[in-house]
Order: C-alpha cells, then sequence, then structure tokens
C-alpha cells in the first residue's frame, strides 16, 4: 500500500487526499442490521411456509424442504416482475440476496433485462446469466461431497 | 405512506387473529405449544400392555433434552414421537441413537420407531384423538399408524 502511494505523482497524491475528504463512509452497521431484519423475516416466511406444508399436506418436516424453496424462489419471483423485490433489494442487500429468494430475483431480473433480445437469444440465452453459476457450484459441490460420502461408506468409515 | 399502510395491514391482521377464540382441538396447535398427549394403545386393551405403554412414555419423559413425548403402542410396532427442546436440536441424532439403545436395552420384546420430526408428532396427536371417537375402528387406527410410520421412513 505504501509503495503504491510512493509511485503516485503529487497531483494524484493530493487528487485521492481530496477525494477522501469528500468520500461517503459505508454505513456498515446500518447495513448490517438491515441484512438481517429482512433476511430474518424472509426465512420467518419460509418457516411458515414449511409449517403450512407439514400441518395440511403430507410432508414431514424432511420432505417439506423442497416445496418450501420452490414455494420461495416462485414468490420472489412474482415479487421481482411485479418490481417490488428491486426496492427490498435496494433496502436490505444481502439480506435478500442471501436466502433462496435471492436466486429467483436473479433469474428473473435477468430475463426482464434481455427481454428485449428476443425470447430465445435474449430471454433463454441471458435468464441464467447470474444463476446459472449458482446452479453449477451447487451441482458440482454436490457431487463433490456425494462422493466423500460413498467413499468413506465403502471404506466404513461412516 | 407505505409504511402507513403496512403498519395498518399488520394491526388489521393481529386485530382478526385475535377474534379467533374458538374451542380448538389440541392437534391444531401441536406444533407451537406442548400438548402431552395421554399414551396410546390400539390392540390388547390389557392391563399390563397399558402399563408397558405408560412405562416407556415415563421413561422417554425422563430425558432432560425433550419436552413433549407421544407413544403409539399398535400390534407389532411402537411409536415414539418427541420433540426436542430448542438448543438441543444441535444433538438431534445423539439423542436419537442415545433414546433408540435406552428402549432397546429396556425393552427387548418391542419394536420401535422414534421421530423428532414434528409431522409425526403431528399424526400422532391426531391419532390420539381420532381414537377417543368410538366410531374409529381398531382397524383404520392401525391402517393409520402403519401409514406414518412409512411416512417417518419416507426421505425425500
Amino acid at each position: 500500500m505504501g509503495n503504491k502511494k510512493k509511485n503516485l505523482t503529487p497531483a494524484q497524491q493530493k487528487y485521492q487526499g481530496l477525494q477522501q475528504k469528500h468520500e461517503f463512509k459505508r454505513p456498515i452497521l446500518k447495513n448490517c442490521l438491515r441484512a438481517f431484519w429482512v433476511g430474518g423475516l424472509i426465512c420467518m416466511f419460509g418457516q411458515a411456509v414449511t409449517y403450512f406444508y407439514i400441518y395440511f399436506f403430507n410432508f414431514t418436516e424432511q420432505t417439506a424442504g423442497n416445496p418450501t424453496v420452490a414455494t420461495m424462489v416462485f414468490f420472489s419471483m412474482l415479487l421481482t416482475g411485479f418490481g417490488v423485490y428491486d426496492h427490498l433489494g435496494q433496502f436490505a442487500g444481502a439480506g435478500s440476496a442471501v436466502p433462496v429468494t435471492g436466486f429467483g430475483n436473479a433469474v428473473i431480473s435477468a430475463a426482464i433485462e434481455h427481454r428485449t433480445e428476443g425470447f430465445v437469444l435474449g430471454v433463454g440465452g441471458n435468464m441464467f446469466k447470474l444463476a446459472g453459476s449458482v446452479i453449477l457450484f451447487g451441482v458440482f459441490s454436490a457431487f463433490v461431497v456425494a462422493l466423500i460420502k460413498t467413499i468413506l461408506i465403502t471404506w466404513g468409515v461412516i | 405512506m407505505k409504511i402507513k399502510y403496512f403498519c395498518m395491514a399488520l394491526l388489521l391482521m393481529t386485530a382478526l387473529m385475535g377474534c379467533n377464540q374458538n374451542e380448538s382441538n389440541e392437534s391444531e396447535l401441536a406444533l407451537i405449544k406442548k400438548t402431552n398427549p395421554s399414551p396410546l394403545l390400539i390392540k390388547n386393551n390389557s392391563r399390563n400392555e397399558f402399563d408397558l405403554v405408560k412405562s416407556i412414555e415415563k421413561d422417554i419423559e425422563s430425558i432432560k433434552e425433550l419436552y413433549d413425548v407421544a407413544v403409539v403402542k399398535g400390534k407389532d410396532d411402537t411409536l415414539v414421537a418427541y420433540k426436542v427442546k430448542h438448543l438441543q436440536r444441535f444433538h438431534m441424532k445423539k439423542i436419537e441413537k442415545k433414546m433408540k439403545k435406552m428402549l432397546e436395552e429396556k425393552y427387548p420384546d418391542e419394536k420401535f420407531t422414534v421421530s423428532s420430526d414434528y409431522k409425526i408428532f403431528l399424526e400422532a396427536v391426531k391419532l390420539n384423538e381420532k381414537m377417543k371417537d368410538p366410531n374409529y375402528s381398531e382397524e383404520k387406527a392401525s391402517k393409520r399408524l402403519k401409514e406414518i410410520i412409512k411416512l417417518k421412513n419416507e426421505m425425500a
């Protein structure tokens, strides 16, 4: 860092000082609190959906996870389409992006962004631009974990 | 403005929920509060069998990590459903292992199915309620118990 500063010309150093003077400080604590509350509320809603499936359908705690995730993603997709989730994302940041609802938002927002380029090359081609890496990472890590588990079971460790 | 509408909706929802004061069945609240259902015996209503089920329930209730237990004894299987205290849910597998070992050692002739799943607990409480109805036959209850045990073994 110090080395970098030494390489700067006096004019650049002066400019950096000026920039630092006018730069807004990031409200980290406020952002964390917002993310915590909104993320928590989304998870609370997810828990309510899980209980709904357990109570009214033949799902156990173990099997209710899949329909809950599907429902939450569906809701976030709808809210993205209606333009509500964008405001939520702006307000809560990671609180709305980290839960599974952020995945639905990533898919639909990319689809909306590219809809002018046509349905196949636009929507179809760009829909998974953001979410594709999530799916790939998820599938690949699940494969690796399953492989490790299979090896451990074969060896009789677990 | 939006916050005003949100607060109004929240108030309205709270008020409407407060109005719902009908007498409800135990099973309706089984997921939220402690119900402590009495042990259920589907077949062989003999004194010995009843004492056995009572003693199973007492043994399980003595485990300090649990707070609500439902025991249903059918012809072959005995279903034990329980709720684990919130912070103890990290040790759920360990508790299940410990309980199974304890039950198998103490009651070697019984075949146990133990579950900490809320759904299984809820169904056990519902079955208990249904058995109070004199029109609900033992065959139906046995069939339902088998279905619950099958549901417990389902993975996905």
